[in-house]
C-alpha cells in the first residue's frame, strides 16, 4: 500500500511535467494541424470550409511538389554521404594522437555554433562576391559567375556549406565512438599484422556501428527537414531550383496563403521521414557490434 | 534522504521554470502595469485629476516598412506624450511580413494598426473596419485618388502613407555627358528615342542601363505591369484577370505583354549585370547608379534610402518613364506607375471599440502631425499623399514622383490588388529565368497563364 502510494507519487513528481509540456507543445499542436489539413483555411480568414482529402489529392497531384521532393532526395542523398564521410575521415586523424588536436577538434566544430541563418549569408557572401572576384582576378571561368545564380552550382552550393556544418558535429559523435574502441582489440590486430585500412575496416567500423547509426539518422531527418540554409542562402532561387520541400511548405503556407495545403505537404513530409528513418534504423541495428 | 530531497527540489525546479515559461505573457503584462505604476506615481497630481474618468488604453502597432522601426518608435513616444491615456506597443515585421500577421492573429493578438500592403488588406477585409470620412473629417486631408488601392465596393479600408513611383531612376551628370548638354528627360517619347540614349550612354563609355534581378523588382514591378497600368481603363485591366483566371486570355499574343517584354529585352540587352543576371544586389546597384557606374536603373523613388548615404555620390537624379511603344502620341510612353503601396488599417475582429477608436487616433497623428510627417518624408524619401503637407523631402526622386503627379502624368497601378498575394513570388521566378536566358517568351507566358489557372 505505502509502495503504491509511493510510485504514484514518483509518477505523478516525473512524469506528470514532462507529459504536460508533450502535450502542449506537440500533441495538441499536431493534431490541430491534421485538422487543418481537411480544410481551406488561408491562415487568417474568419471562417474557413471542410474539403475531405481535396488537400492531399492536390499534393500528390502538385507537380512543382514532387519536383521539390526529388530536389529535397538529391540534397539529403549527397549531404548524408559527404558529410559523414568527412566527419568520419575528421575523426580518424584526430584520434591518431596528432599535434594541437584538440585545436583541430575545435576548429571543425566551430561551425556548428554558428546558426544556419548566419551561416547562409556568411556563404551567400563567399559565392556572390569572394569566389567570384577570385574568378576575374585568376580569369577561371568556372569561379567568374556567382553558384548562386545558376540552378545546378546553386544545388551544389547548398549540399558544400550543409557538408562542411555538419561534419564537425558528426566528427564529435565519432570520435567519442572511435576513443570508445578497446586499445586490446586494436593492439591484437597490429599483431596480427593489420595494417591502417585493415585497422580501419575490419576494427574500427564495427565497433563504432552505433555511432554511425546515429550520425547517418541524425543527418537524414536534419537534411530532409532543412529550411535555415535554404532560405538564407538560397531563398529557394535562382527561379526556384533550390525550393527543397520544408522552403517549400512555408512558401506555401505564408506565401500562397494556402495555409490547408501547407499542412497537408507537411503531414505528408512526416511520413516520408517518418518511414526513412525506422528503415534506416532498424536495417542498422541489426548490424551493430558489442564489444 | 538525502537523494529524495535533492530529486525534490529538482521537481520543484523544473515545474517553478515551466510555470514561469507558461505565465510569460501574464508576467509581461504585470511588468507594465507595474510601471504605469512608476508612472502614474511621478505625476500623481496629474493622474489623480481623471483617474476615475480615463482607463489607458494598449493598442498595437504593426508595420512591414522596413527599416523604419526607430522611427517609429519616436512616433509612438511622441504620439504616447500627447495621449497620455494610449499605450501604443509597437511590431515590427520580420523577412516575411504575412507569416508573423498570421501568427499574431492566429494567438488572438491581432494588431490593431497595421500598415500593409493594398491586396494583404483585400484578402482580409472582413477583419477590418470601413473608415468613413463623414464621421472621420480628418480624412478629407487625404488626396481622393491616393484612395484608389484602398477602396474596396465603394468602401475605403485603409489611409495610405506614401505615394511612390518607380521606372527607369537616371543619373543626371552621366546623361549630361552622353547627350552634350543637360538632358531633358521629355526627349524621351518611343522605345527608339531610349535606345537612341542608350546608345549615347554607352559611346560616352558608361554602361547604359541596369535591372535588379530579384523577385519582386521584374516580378511584381514590371511583370505585373501587364495586368495594371499600360491598359485603357480599370475595367478592361479587371477582365483581362478574371479571363486569365478562367484560362481563356491569350497572354503570349496579348499587346500590351509583348510590348512590355519587347522593352523589357532591351533593358536586358544593355543591362549593366548582363554577365551574371541574377546576382541581384540592390546595395551594389544602388552605389553602381550613385556613382555613376551607369547610367540608369530599373527601380523606384523608394531606393533613396539606400543612394543617400552613399559617399562621394551625384546629386541629382530623376525618373524617366518605360517606353512601351513607337509612338510619340502614345500616352503611356510619358507617365510613370505610381501607387500607394502601403495603407494604415484597423482591425475589428480581435480588438474593442475603444481600440478601434484609439487606433483611428494614432493613425491621424501619424498621418498629418508636422513631427511625424517630417520623420517619415525624410527616412523613406516618399511623397506624402496629403493636403497642406508642410515638410519638403530631400530627395530628388521624390521630387521627381510628386512632378509627375501633378502633370496628371501617372499610371494608375491601383489594380495591383487584382493580383493574389503570391503573384510576385512565382512568376518572379519565371521573369528570373527569362532574364537569365534558361526560357524564351512563349514559355514565359505559358508559365504565366498556368499561375493563374492554379489560383
Amino acid at each position: 500500500m505505502v509502495k503504491k502510494k509511493a510510485s504514484i507519487r514518483i509518477f505523478l513528481l516525473f512524469v506528470v511535467p514532462a507529459m504536460f509540456i508533450w502535450i502542449t507543445v506537440v500533441l495538441i499542436p499536431f493534431i490541430y494541424g491534421l485538422f487543418i489539413t481537411f480544410t481551406d483555411w488561408n491562415g487568417l480568414s474568419m471562417d474557413y470550409n471542410f474539403i475531405g482529402f481535396d488537400n492531399y489529392k492536390s499534393v500528390f497531384l502538385d507537380n512543382t511538389f514532387i519536383e521539390s521532393l526529388k530536389k529535397t532526395f538529391v540534397y539529403s542523398f549527397s549531404s548524408v554521404v559527404f558529410s559523414n564521410l568527412l566527419g568520419l575521415a575528421i575523426a580518424l586523424i584526430l584520434t591518431c594522437k596528432i599535434k594541437g588536436q584538440n585545436l583541430f577538434r575545435m576548429g571543425f566544430f566551430t561551425p556548428n555554433i554558428i546558426g544556419g541563418i548566419i551561416l547562409g549569408y556568411i556563404w551567400n557572401f563567399i559565392f556572390a562576391f569572394a569566389l567570384t572576384s577570385f574568378g576575374r582576378m585568376s580569369g577561371i571561368e568556372f569561379f567568374e559567375k556567382s553558384f548562386l545564380t545558376d540552378p545546378k552550382k546553386a544545388m551544389i552550393a547548398l549540399i558544400i556549406v550543409t557538408t562542411w556544418q555538419m561534419s564537425g558535429y558528426l566528427m564529435v559523435i565519432y570520435i567519442a565512438g572511435l576513443i570508445n574502441v578497446p586499445k586490446d582489440v586494436i593492439e591484437a590486430a597490429e599483431i596480427d599484422g593489420a595494417g591502417w585500412w585493415k585497422k580501419i575496416r575490419y576494427i574500427k567500423l564495427p565497433m563504432i556501428r552505433s555511432s554511425i547509426t546515429i550520425c547517418v539518422f541524425l543527418t537524414i531527418t536534419r537534411t530532409f527537414m532543412a529550411f535555415d540554409i535554404n532560405l538564407s542562402l538560397t531563398a529557394g532561387g535562382p527561379y526556384k531550383s533550390t525550393e527543397m520541400i520544408s522552403y517549400k511548405i512555408y512558401q506555401t503556407a505564408f506565401s500562397n496563403m494556402k495555409f490547408g495545403l501547407g499542412q497537408a505537404q507537411a503531414v505528408v513530409l512526416f511520413i516520408i521521414v517518418a518511414i526513412i528513418s525506422i528503415i534506416q534504423v532498424t536495417v542498422s541495428r541489426r548490424g551493430e557490434v558489442e564489444a | 534522504m538525502k537523494k529524495r530531497f535533492l530529486s525534490l527540489i529538482l521537481v520543484l525546479a523544473m515545474v517553478v521554470s515551466l510555470v514561469s515559461a507558461c505565465s510569460k505573457e501574464g508576467a509581461d503584462k504585470k511588468v507594465e502595469s507595474s510601471d504605469k505604476g512608476t508612472t502614474s506615481d511621478a505625476s500623481k497630481e496629474e493622474t489623480n485629476k481623471d483617474d476615475s474618468s480615463s482607463e489607458k488604453v494598449e493598442i498595437s502597432f504593426y508595420s512591414t516598412q522596413t527599416g523604419m522601426d526607430d522611427k517609429f518608435e519616436d512616433i509612438i513616444a511622441k504620439f504616447e506624450e500627447e495621449n497620455s491615456n494610449i499605450k501604443v506597443e509597437y511590431i515590427a515585421a520580420g523577412d516575411n511580413q504575412l507569416q508573423k500577421w498570421m501568427s499574431l492573429y492566429a494567438s488572438n493578438e491581432g494588431p490593431t494598426v497595421s500598415l500593409m500592403d493594398p491586396i494583404n488588406i483585400w484578402e482580409n477585409q472582413d477583419r477590418m473596419l470601413v473608415l468613413d470620412p463623414n464621421e472621420n473629417p480628418w480624412m478629407d486631408q487625404v488626396y481622393e485618388s491616393a484612395y484608389a488601392s484602398y477602396i474596396f465596393d465603394g468602401d475605403i479600408y485603409a489611409i495610405p502613407i506614401s505615394t511612390q513611383g518607380y521606372g527607369l531612376l537616371y543619373n543626371q551628370r552621366v546623361l549630361d555627358e552622353a547627350v552634350g548638354g543637360t538632358f531633358d528627360p521629355d526627349t524621351i517619347k518611343t522605345r527608339d528615342d531610349l535606345i537612341n540614349l542608350f546608345d549615347k550612354i554607352e559611346a560616352s563609355g558608361t554602361p547604359a542601363t541596369m535591372i535588379t534581378g530579384v523577385n519582386w523588382s521584374i516580378g511584381m514591378h514590371y511583370l505585373a505591369l501587364t495586368y495594371a497600368g499600360y491598359r485603357d481603363s480599370r475595367e478592361i485591366e479587371k477582365t483581362v484577370v478574371e479571363e486569365s483566371r478562367a484560362g481563356t486570355f491569350d497572354l503570349a499574343n496579348d499587346e500590351v505583354f509583348n510590348s512590355l517584354m519587347d522593352t523589357f529585352d532591351l533593358l536586358a540587352k544593355y543591362n549593366y549585370n548582363k554577365s551574371d543576371p541574377l546576382i541581384g544586389n540592390i546595395d551594389l546597384d544602388a552605389e553602381a547608379l550613385a556613382t555613376g557606374k551607369v547610367g540608369t536603373w530599373f527601380m523606384g523613388d523608394w531606393s533613396w534610402v539606400q543612394l543617400k548615404d552613399i559617399a562621394d555620390r551625384d546629386t541629382e537624379f530623376g525618373i524617366l518613364p518605360i517606353p512601351v511603344s513607337n509612338d510619340p502620341s502614345d500616352e503611356r510612353n510619358l507617365k510613370i506607375p505610381a501607387s500607394q503601396p502601403k495603407g494604415y488599417c484597423i482591425d475589428t475582429s480581435q480588438n474593442t471599440v475603444e481600440q478601434q477608436e484609439a487606433g483611428k487616433k494614432f493613425i491621424e497623428f501619424i498621418c498629418f502631425n508636422p513631427y511625424a510627417q517630417e520623420i517619415i518624408s525624410d527616412t523613406m524619401g516618399a511623397t506624402l499623399p496629403y493636403e497642406n503637407v508642410t515638410v519638403k523631402s530631400d530627395s530628388p526622386l521624390a521630387d521627381a514622383t510628386a512632378w509627375y503627379s501633378e502633370q496628371g502624368r501617372t499610371l494608375d497601378i491601383s489594380n495591383f490588388i487584382l493580383l493574389p498575394s503570391d503573384f510576385w513570388y512565382e512568376n518572379g521566378a519565371s521573369m528570373e529565368a527569362y532574364l537569365s536566358g534558361a526560357i524564351d517568351r512563349e514559355t514565359l507566358a505559358t508559365q504565366v497563364s498556368n499561375y493563374w489557372k492554379n489560383n
